[in-house]
């Protein structure tokens, strides 16, 4: 059952006004009432009609999907470090929760849970009669194999980062290196054979949201953590054909807990990264659709009349960064400077052809649940060559901007931005390298751009990149009343206050912060129109259960 | 005059030369891959993973051992003189080749694609050498009988319209003449498949998925071919010895096909058997545009990631594909022209 008194906060919220419906849905999904149940009491408030997003329409059934995408290696679920592997992995294991392309994140193989008012203890009550594909019940035993091997630094998943804060202690180990372990023995706990308990060392309001993290896939603990052809799961395919670099076939399995697949099964196919390549698939009909499109390949696939256009507004995007411990931008008005000198609108015409929104340099999208409202900064190159003056730096600054040539809106960003810069007196030089080779030095580089994909809240985006010593903090930033009051919104559920937050954060983000972060990317696709109950999903992820196909 | 050495001897000395080439062409890829950036520790567990981890995987893979070492352990595991360490179970790197973990041939175990390279490589280079094979099979003859044709009458009709086709194929770049071609057949008359998986699934048979592939390697490579023949055809036509048989009273064809073609013969010979090495390992570009699944775009890949295990084996089985081009042009030359012989 949910907790009571959180959805008693939320409904008087939703009542005052005070959060929108969707915002109400999406919170009360998160500290356990059902999505559906949550959208009817939405509107029972509200009094206003609100259907759900994902309408069980009649799909028609039979036949294979096929989608274009990268097949990369799938071997290791738990330390999948891209969409695409996740893809191929998702349609034969499950998570417990799902996040929707609305941002709601909704029970899955948890069919719900409780959390505790001061949002430490979290309870998931596992569904009951899910079987995994020999015939054997999905137990507590086996979520909590997962959750714990997902922790074990041996496994090296990045689950670690994200729920380290809350989860595990720092610790060194037997060889004097850093390490990882539980911070309490009882931190995963089980109650009962459906029901597993995380009990935190801190609140923390986005942990349904973690356990969607494409990592946490619940595998079956006989595999050992080995995903392949004929490995167990729990959801609606089987892998039954893999060629790493050429594709991937599924196919349906009688017996879902969800009811049986609309189609027969699925094929995903690797069609390279030259973007012309997925155009000619398209034009041909050799693919049904795309995991992801580019800006560039735009127009182009707009123009193949049988293709359907799907996209979600986001928080993707490609944070300009800049480590704040060294010359010129460990001063802060330097790195206002940098921000005060482009023009949003017209970088989100240039790199991404309006296909996206302009951002405030927080990182916090306005599409995201928690956002606080702050006004988007104009372009003033008078009060930016103020603000280098007052740094010492009367005739301006130069720096190199390393980017990495593997998203194709980088280059054009880059370029738009470094004119801009050029007219406050900042010259910058554009450094390109290998998208691949960008990882080795992400959190090193002086200045760069990373790209960083859709998370469902402004509260995890900052908590895992802009606290003070985490991990992935590439900029090595540190503000200590950013770190308490992100501490203060993480352990907040009124979600009005939290918003008040949030503004708070984002402001210090735009005065202070590491990052010039003109734009957020819509993720779109396209698709053959007989491609029934697709929806982009902001994390590029896909779903073959919710696909029905035309015949041809 | 020097005494003739036996045959075997030359063998021998030829094989040696193969040898030292091939240890020292592996040993080089080894050494440039020092100066690639690029961690394949981090690039396997990827950007998100923490950082203890990316040691103890690098600690894992070996890659910390100094590059003299790594590269004895790589040619001992390669002749089968040591097991492959990677397949240790104790590692937890669940690498499990079904040959054995010390065999003769033994290129290692992948980064990239989790398995074995011999699991990997040969199905690439299979489909490769399919497309190479058909390319090279038109490319040949095409190329011969325009050159052949346009250099017999040097500044004629046919050698001016022939020569402008030769100069425009071969300066159109890969890419824009793949995305022409996509344009015209697949998108404005949608009679052929844009991409080539080599598979059905897509309602297409794989002879059609051949045809674009193949047309822009023929356009590409014919263009620069036919001008080479051209070029030896019109400095063979000018020679006396042409004159002298037309003056005998030979009609032109005979001229053209006893005279002229063997002698003009010579020269592209060697560039037509180096044709066999672009068709194999240089056509990156051409699997890129149309998706294919072949040996290019696999070096690609691997060279991207650092892939070492692979990048060696497909340098290996470049160099092996050099090696034998040069010993048929070697024993062609002999055959064409007597005053060449093996010294």
């Amino acid at each position: 059952m949910a907790n009571d008194d959180h959805i008693r906060t939320l409904t008087a919220d939703l009542e005052a006004k005070r959060v929108s419906r969707r915002e109400f849905v999406r919170f009360a999904a998160l500290v356990g009432m059902a999505a559906p149940a949550a959208y009817a009491l939405a509107g029972t408030i509200t009094g206003e009609p609100f259907a759900p997003p994902a309408a069980a329409e009649a799909l028609p059934k039979g036949g294979t999907w096929r989608i274009g995408t990268r097949i990369k290696d799938i071997k290791s679920p738990h330390t999948f470090s891209w969409g695409e592997q996740s893809n191929v992995a998702r349609q034969v294991v499950e998570y417990l929760t799902m996040t929707g392309d609305d941002n709601v994140t909704r029970p899955y193989l948890a069919e719900s849970w409780d959390v505790s008012p001061d949002l430490k203890t979290w309870t998931f009550h596992i569904r009951k009669g899910v079987k995994w594909t020999k015939g054997d019940e999905l137990t507590a035993d086996h979520v909590i194999w997962n959750l714990k091997r997902c922790l074990d630094p041996a496994v090296g998943s990045s689950m670690i980062g994200l729920v380290k804060a809350y989860l595990l202690n720092e610790v060194t180990g037997p060889d004097g290196k850093p390490t990882t372990e539980l911070w309490a023995p009882n931190a995963i706990e089980k109650l009962d054979d459906h029901t597993v308990r995380l009990n935190c060392k801190l609140p923390q309001v986005a942990v349904p949201e973690h356990l969607f993290h494409y990592p946490m896939s619940i595998l079956h603990p006989d595999d050992k953590g080995v995903f392949g052809i004929g490995a167990q799961g729990t959801g609606p395919f089987e892998l039954t054909e893999f060629d790493l670099g050429k594709r991937a076939v599924l196919k349906r399995r009688t017996g879902y807990w969800g009811g049986d697949a609309a189609i027969d099964g699925m094929e995903q196919i690797d069609i390279g990264d030259d973007p012309s390549a997925s155009i000619a698939a398209l034009a041909s009909k050799q693919i049904d659709g795309l995991a992801s499109a580019y800006p560039s390949q735009y127009d182009a696939l707009k123009a193949l009349t049988h293709l359907q256009y799907y996209d979600v507004k986001t928080a993707e995007t490609g944070v300009m960064r800049m480590k704040t411990d060294t010359a010129p931008f460990n001063d802060a008005r330097v790195r206002k400077a940098m921000r005060l000198a482009v023009d949003r609108e017209a970088l989100l015409q240039v790199a991404l052809r309006g296909l996206g929104s302009v951002g405030a340099d927080s990182h916090c999208s306005p599409v995201l649940p928690d956002y606080g409202t702050v006004a988007i900064p104009t372009r003033d190159v008078a009060a930016a060559k103020k603000l280098l003056a007052e740094a010492g730096h009367p005739d301006g600054i130069e720096a190199d901007l390393v980017v990495p040539n593997d998203i194709d809106w980088f280059q054009p960003m880059a370029e738009a931005s470094q004119q801009m810069w050029a007219e406050a007196g900042i010259k910058i030089n554009l450094k390109p390298i290998p998208g691949a080779s960008y990882w080795d030095v992400w959190t090193k580089v002086p200045f760069g751009i990373t790209i960083w994909y859709h998370r469902p809240l402004c509260t995890m985006l900052l908590g895992l990149a802009y606290r003070t010593g985490v991990p992935w903090n590439e900029s090595g930033w540190s503000n200590k009343e950013f770190d308490a009051l992100l501490t203060q919104a993480e352990g907040t559920l009124d979600l009005a206050k939290r918003k008040e937050i949030l503004a708070k954060l984002e402001t210090i983000m735009e005065e202070d912060g590491p990052l010039v972060q003109p734009v957020f990317r819509n993720v779109f696709s396209f698709q053959d129109k007989r491609v029934k109950g697709y929806t982009a999903h902001p994390s590029n992820y896909f779903f073959g259960w919710m696909i029905g196909l035309d015949k041809a | 005059m020097r005494d003739r050495l036996p045959v075997i001897v030359l063998i021998a000395r030829k094989l040696l030369s193969v040898i030292l080439t091939l240890l020292l062409a592996s040993f080089l890829v080894f050494a440039v891959s020092e100066f690639s950036p690029g961690n394949v520790a981090r690039k396997t567990l990827g950007p998100y993973a923490p950082q203890e981890s990316v040691d103890l995987l690098y600690q894992k893979l070996g890659l910390k051992d100094p590059l003299v070492e790594r590269y004895g352990r790589w040619l001992g595991i390669l002749l089968g003189l040591r097991a492959d360490p990677l397949q240790d179970p104790a590692l937890k790197l669940n690498f499990v080749d079904p040959r054995g973990a010390r065999y003769f041939g033994n290129f290692g175990y992948s980064s990239l694609y989790k398995a074995p390279v011999n699991d990997v490589i040969w199905s690439r280079l299979g489909a490769t050498a399919m497309l190479a094979g058909i390319a090279f099979a038109i490319i040949v003859p095409l190329s011969l009988t325009l050159g052949i044709l346009a250099g017999m009458r040097e500044g004629g009709l046919l050698d001016r319209t022939i020569s402008v086709f030769g100069i425009v194929a071969t300066s159109v770049p890969e890419f824009a003449s793949g995305v022409f071609l996509v344009a015209l057949f697949v998108v404005l008359l949608g009679w052929l498949p844009g991409t080539s998986p080599l598979t059905t699934g897509g309602g297409w048979p794989v002879w059609s998925q051949l045809v674009l592939p193949v047309s822009v390697l023929v356009l590409y490579d014919s263009g620069y071919l036919v001008r080479m023949v051209r070029g030896a055809m019109v400095d063979v036509m000018n020679r006396p010895f042409i004159r002298t048989a037309m003056l005998k009273g030979l009609s032109f064809p005979q001229v053209v096909l006893r005279h002229g073609l063997r002698n003009a013969m010579i020269a592209p010979f060697t560039v037509i058997l180096l044709q066999i090495n672009f068709l194999i390992s240089g056509v990156v570009v051409t699997e890129l545009v149309f998706a294919y699944p072949g040996f290019g775009r696999m070096i690609l890949d691997a060279s991207l990631f650092g892939d070492i295990s692979l990048i060696e084996a497909a340098t290996l089985i470049a160099l092996c594909v050099a090696v034998t081009t040069q010993l048929l042009g070697d024993a062609g030359y002999a055959l064409l022209n007597p005053q060449i012989r093996l010294r």
